[in-house]
């Protein structure tokens, strides 16, 4: 999965995500404000059918105080009159109990006070009615009914209280539809928004195993590069060490047989030159017999003197010779040096608890005749113990501090200082002299094999600084030289504190 | 006991042979030198057809033996002759170009009863040869008095 593909999966889920948060509070929002209208409009409903119930019931009330009224007048009876005062006195709170209901609709309103000026009307007429009953005149009585049923008070009455329920009814209509639309609304609108909410979980459901198997994937992916790599280490590792070992083969089976013809060149050598000899004595001899003229017992080694032609090529092939075993000299103690050399590469190291500053005064010791002959003077500095080969630290600063002694400049009191110091698991130790320095171009060069740099004053085979390299590297450290021509040398060894025999041992 | 003492050298380089022949002669020695150049002659003639040893029973001998042979290594020679009963009273003086101290030691521990290793100097290896000279001559059995 690219970083690129990664961004937009992200992206896209973040966008799901606010998507199905904005619509579950669109969704919230709509439902809170639709059943609070849909609740409204139900009461509105209520409402009408409060107000309907009311003119009916006021109408019920005229009803009866005008069919009381005329009970009362017809039989004189008091119950009729107890009726007709109940009545009576119900209709005005019903009458106020209507104004306030209607007190949001003008129209009604409107209605509702012709209604009262109507009913007030009426009310002095029941009034006027028990009057002339109370004071025994039932004739004025009946006749004020039969004036009033004429008259536009009920009349005007039943009217408006019917205008007024149509108006409801019509008020009622309208409500029902409008609280059924807000339902419904509501009712839709919840249903449209569960679904795009469940829709969008089912996206994001997708989206979350589609990644979660990208991720598998990848898991997997990475293990199988993982153990690859493993496995690919694992041969390198295989490799490096086979071709460390064949190389330490080649170089001590080389080493080895080259130093058996070597063995023949030297002996045979030596028998010419002993042929040499007695064939040189032989000459000297003819050459006396022939001067003197007379045969001589054959003379003993070292009595004959060549002389002339015959001494010059007696010293040209005892010259030749002398080369020849030079070079054999040489030529073994190269042998031997890649022989010690392969041997020390197959050495087993012992890691041990070394004091460092001891290990290095011991050696200091033993190089204090040198480097009195030298005038040097060697400071050591306060150094980290370490725990490694010691045998192999020794060699390290034996060939180091041997190489400062050496390379001194001439005729100027060598300083020679030893500093140690630890950074990281690591300690460094730095072996600065003051004396004849080695060209930058050189650095590389006189770490290799046989190979010397600047003035060859003095003997050597050029093998220590190869060899501590070796050892160095062998022990897990690495090891640079900074220096310039006439300014001194300093070599910086980087060595662990703690050399553990598993790192390097096993590999041989 | 009239028997003289036969050297018997396994060495594969022509020149080392004639050199420490040489160098054995040299040193005044002149018991028999039987010469083989690899290690499959070496055994065939002191082993026998049968592989047993015993066709050298009661034979003198002392065994100069080169541990770098083209067929097999003088540590197997070595380690055979030891084990042979016929054989193993033989001297056995490894002669060989190797001065590795593990090497040294497992000679030693195998029986070997001299090591020399051969060197390039000419004078420390005729010295040797002679001091290997007085040894032979001091095993080296005198003829049958008159």
């Amino acid at each position: 999965m690219t970083a690129e593909a990664h961004r937009r999966r992200t992206f896209w889920q973040i966008l799901l995500f606010a998507a199905g948060l904005f619509v579950l509070t669109g969704i919230s929002a709509g439902s809170v404000y639709l059943v609070n209208k849909a609740r409204e409009d139900n009461q509105w409903v209520v409402h009408t059918i409060e107000v309907e119930n009311q003119i009916n019931s006021l109408l019920l009330e005229i009803r009866r105080a005008e069919s009381s009224a005329r009970g009362f007048l017809l039989t004189q009876a008091d119950s009729f009159k107890i009726d007709h005062e109940k009545a009576v006195a119900a209709i005005t709170p019903a009458l106020d109990k209507l104004t306030r209901q209607s007190a949001d609709n003008p129209a009604q309103r409107e209605n509702v006070e012709k209604l009262r000026a109507a009913i007030e009307t009426r009310l002095g007429q029941f009034a006027q009615e028990m009057e002339f009953i109370r004071q025994g005149q039932p004739d004025k009585a009946a006749a004020l009914i039969r004036e009033v049923v004429s008259t536009d008070a009920t009349a005007a009455i039943t009217k408006v209280a019917t205008g007024m329920i149509h108006e409801e009814e019509r008020l009622f209509r309208l409500r029902s539809e409008n609280a059924d639309r807000s339902q419904t609304f509501a009712a839709s609108m919840t249903g449209i928004g569960s679904g795009l909410v469940v829709v969008l979980a089912l996206i994001s459901t997708w989206l979350v195993r589609r990644s979660a198997r990208a991720r598998d994937e990848a898991e997997a992916r990475l293990r199988d590069a993982n153990l690859n790599l493993e496995s690919v280490v694992d041969e390198r590792t295989a490799d490096l060490r086979e071709a460390n070992d064949e190389i330490q083969r080649f170089a001590y089976i080389v080493s080895h047989d080259l130093r058996s013809p070597l063995v023949n060149i030297m002996g045979f050598t030596s028998e010419l030159e002993e042929l040499g000899g007695d064939i040189f004595r032989r000459i000297g001899g003819l050459a006396q017999v022939s001067a003197n003229g007379a045969p001589l017992a054959p003379a003993g080694p070292g009595e004959i003197v060549l002389e002339g032609a015959d001494k010059q090529l007696s010293e040209d092939f005892s010259e030749a010779l002398g080369f020849i075993k030079t070079s054999i000299a040489k030529m073994d103690r190269l042998i031997s040096a890649i022989l010690n050399l392969t041997r020390e590469g197959r050495r087993e190291f012992q890691p041990v608890k070394i004091d460092t500053r001891e290990l290095i005064e011991a050696i200091v010791s033993t190089l204090a005749h040198q480097a009195a002959e030298a005038r040097a003077e060697i400071h050591i500095e306060p150094l980290p113990d370490i725990v490694s080969d010691r045998l192999a630290i020794e060699q390290i600063f034996s060939n180091l501090i041997d190489n400062a002694i050496k390379y001194l400049k001439n005729g100027v009191p060598g300083e020679i200082r030893i500093r140690g110091r630890t950074k990281l698991g690591y300690a460094i130790f730095e072996i600065s002299d003051n004396g004849r320095g080695i060209d930058p171009k050189d650095h590389q060069r006189i770490f290799d094999l046989f190979r010397r740099a600047g003035t060859q004053d003095k003997p050597g085979q050029g093998i220590g600084l190869a060899h501590v390299r070796a050892l160095v590297r062998r022990l897990g450290g690495t090891m640079s030289v900074s220096s310039e021509l006439n300014a001194g040398s300093t070599f910086t060894i980087t060595l662990p504190i703690a050399w553990n025999v598993s790192n390097r041992n096993r590999d041989r | 006991m009239t028997q003289p003492v036969t050297i018997i050298m396994i060495e594969d380089d022509e020149g080392h042979a004639r050199l420490i022949e040489r160098n054995i002669r040299r040193s005044g020695v002149n018991n028999e030198i039987v010469s083989f150049q690899n290690g499959t002659d070496a055994m065939q003639h002191l082993f026998g057809a049968d592989g047993s040893g015993l066709v050298q029973k009661g034979n003198a001998l002392l065994i100069l033996l080169d541990l770098n042979l083209p067929d097999m290594t003088g540590i197997d020679i070595l380690r055979q002759i030891k084990e042979n009963k016929y054989l193993k009273a033989s001297p056995v003086v490894v002669l060989t170009t190797t001065d590795d101290s593990q090497e040294i030691k497992r000679c030693y521990e195998l029986g070997c009863n001299v090591y020399i290793t051969k060197p390039v100097n000419y004078e420390n290896f005729a010295n040797a040869i002679r001091q290997l000279g007085l040894f032979f001559s001091v095993i080296q059995v005198p003829p049958a008095a008159p």
